[in-house]
């Protein structure tokens, strides 16, 4: 499904991701972990289409297309997702708005009829209600006033709405407590599938005890430095980055 | 008595034309008239001497109506006709519009439609609008794009009295200024939105004397400006009295080479204890070329007030319109939201919902326009 090769990827002139490879099938859940500034969000906006992010070798296809040559809206309406560490805030948007207008465009450019604001609100409700996320909420400006737990509650409702093909969490765990942090894994649980794919950026061994991966990924310096099973991030927890980046060194 | 008032009204009119002949048309050396060059805008012609009219839609059943230039005025007319506050341009208005409409809703009276009314043709136009103790009233005022039109406005509030008034300017190709004058009796409202599309010249200034305590004044306007287009609003709020409270909230969209201008000066005045004002200005700037003058004043002689203000000048945020973006909303798009996310809260400041719908409607044909 995501097919990443010799990515090469610049911020203002400077080289932050240098030559990462990576190949995820439908169905898996991969965990990149790292410490920080090693290139884990560069590599989330880039997939997900951010300006500012150049691609200076390698590719990124997704589904056999060529991702980096589509703008970020046609990403989502392919069915790229990326929940955000850091979901932005928009007065003067309500949350509900925001949902309609996002779930018709990305169903305008799939060519499929809109859905009315009764057959949204519907949908909204019903996904709503298992991530604890109040009608008031839905009322309120996106993320505006929202609390840590509520904004990456939001991203993960998104998730659930928007069905993507590929979900993209970048450091969903932090700012969250236990009880918050139970309540968004479980939300990405219900949401693996046989035709979804998963990758799950963090610093912290501690989500994937809850969203168990496939594969995990140590990135470092802007390459994968070490992989392998799920026994990966414990050795991580125990020893340390320091430990594996230095013997891939 | 009516004969006395009558003579004073022309009296008054003789007053005003000597005094504006004598200036004549501000120049952008007065400091109020610095990002608004009436003079250049107007050219050789100036303001002219002819009169323009006010047209009411249907004028609901509980305001009294009377003509300003009517030989035996009735007596709240002669009281209250060009005795408010006045600027160069008002001082015209005074002088050659012939008459005028005037209004009345009596005390305790509240109307519940709307009065709306229309302002037509180029010159001089006079209106005066007086709402008596505890009367209520919704004033929904629109003009056509004759110009130069230069309208003058006195409204007058009793004790307890409550008036809504949204303007809605339409973008005109020429000059059209208004000055509306305000005295606001204890405990009187004055809650108003103002829109505007611009003109070669478009002005709206604003003054307002908070003379009873409890006076309140909530100002609220949004602009949305293209090409060369200019929109000016100037306010002036003056609270005389104790526990007055002021707001303004204005909001400016300008595109091509338009510029958006906005001067609010507030006065507390000496005793006036416990006045309350806030002012906020920002506009967001869509072209290279478009320009905001943002000049938010505050003069205070009390001792015990609370006044904030603010302005700012900015650009769509990048963050917020990638957000957008990844959640499939296409570019264009995405960037219409976010405009009219960023004027959302000063349209809220409209009451009436049927008004309120109506100048959002105008404010989304306008920014399908410019964007």
């Amino acid at each position: 499904m995501l097919e990443i090769r010799n990515l090469h990827v610049a911020v203002e002139g400077k080289d932050i991701l240098k030559g990462l490879s990576l190949s995820i099938l439908p169905g898996q859940v991969h965990a990149i972990m790292g410490p920080n500034g090693s290139g884990k969000s560069t590599l989330s906006y880039v997939l997900a289409g951010r300006a500012g992010y150049d691609i200076t070798e390698g590719s990124i296809l997704f589904n056999g297309e060529d991702l980096a040559a589509m703008p970020p809206e046609e990403r989502a309406a392919k069915g790229v997702f990326l929940a955000m560490q850091y979901p932005v805030e928009i007065p003067g948007v309500t949350t509900m708005t925001f949902l309609k207008t996002a779930l018709n465009a990305q169903r305008r450019q799939r060519g499929e009829p809109d859905l009315d604001a009764v057959g949204v609100l519907k949908l909204v409700r019903a996904k709503a209600r298992t991530l604890n996320i109040s009608e008031e909420m839905l009322r309120r400006a996106l993320n505006v006033g929202f609390s840590g737990g509520e904004k990456k509650r939001m991203e993960i409702l998104q998730m659930a709405l928007f069905e993507p093909r590929l979900a993209i969490l970048d450091e969903t765990d932090s700012g969250l407590d236990i009880d918050a942090l139970r309540l968004v894994a479980e939300g990405v649980n219900a949401l693996r599938s046989p035709q979804r794919a998963m990758l799950v950026i963090t610093h912290y061994q501690r989500l994937l005890d809850y969203i168990v991966p496939d594969r995990i990924h140590v990135l470092a310096r802007g390459r994968i430095v070490a992989e392998g099973g799920k026994e990966l991030a414990l050795e991580l927890e125990a020893k340390g980055y320091e430990h594996i980046v230095g013997r891939a060194a | 008595m009516t004969m006395l008032a009558a003579k004073s009204w022309d009296g008054r009119r003789e007053e005003a034309r000597t005094v504006f002949e004598g200036r004549g048309l501000p120049t952008r050396r007065v400091e109020e008239w610095k990002y608004s060059d009436l003079k250049s805008a107007l050219g050789e012609a100036g303001l002219g001497s002819e009169a323009a009219a006010t047209r009411i839609m249907g004028l609901p059943p509980g305001v009294e109506i009377s003509d300003l230039g009517h030989p035996h005025p009735p007596a709240w007319v002669a009281q209250h006709a060009g005795t408010l506050a006045r600027n160069a341009v008002s001082e015209a208005s005074l002088a050659f519009a012939e008459g005028g409409i005037a209004l009345r809703v009596p005390a305790g009276r509240a109307i519940t439609t709307p009065l709306a009314l229309e302002l037509t043709g180029k010159g001089h136009v006079r209106l005066l609008l007086v709402l008596e103790a505890s009367a209520s009233l919704s004033l929904f005022e629109t003009g056509d794009a004759a110009d130069p039109r230069n309208a003058g406005i006195e409204i007058v509030l009793g004790e307890g009295a409550s008036l809504e008034h949204v303007r809605l300017a339409r973008a005109v190709p020429g000059v059209q200024v208004e000055e509306i004058a305000l005295k606001l009796a204890a405990k009187a409202r004055y809650n108003a939105h103002f829109a505007n599309f611009g003109g070669k010249l478009s002005r709206t200034e604003l003054t307002i004397s908070l003379e009873g305590e409890g006076a309140e004044a909530h100002l609220s306007g949004v602009s949305v400006l293209g090409e060369a287009a200019h929109a000016d609003i100037t306010t002036h709020v003056i609270h005389r009295k104790g526990d007055t409270t002021s707001t303004q909230l204005f909001k400016k969209v300008a595109g091509g080479k338009a510029r958006a201008v906005y001067q609010g000066k507030v006065t507390v005045a000496k005793g006036a204890d416990g006045a309350d004002s806030r002012q906020t200005a920002k506009a967001l700037l869509l072209s290279e070329a478009a320009e905001a003058d943002l000049k938010p004043e505050l003069e205070i002689f009390a001792d015990d007030v609370k006044c904030a203000h603010g302005a700012a000048i900015g650009d769509l945020e990048a963050e917020q319109l990638f957000y957008l973006r990844a959640r499939g909303i296409p570019e264009a798009e995405a960037r219409a939201l976010l405009i009219h996310a960023f004027l959302e809260d000063a349209l809220s400041g409209i009451a009436r919902e049927d008004v309120r719908g109506m100048v959002r409607t105008a404010v989304g044909q306008a920014l399908e326009a410019l964007t």
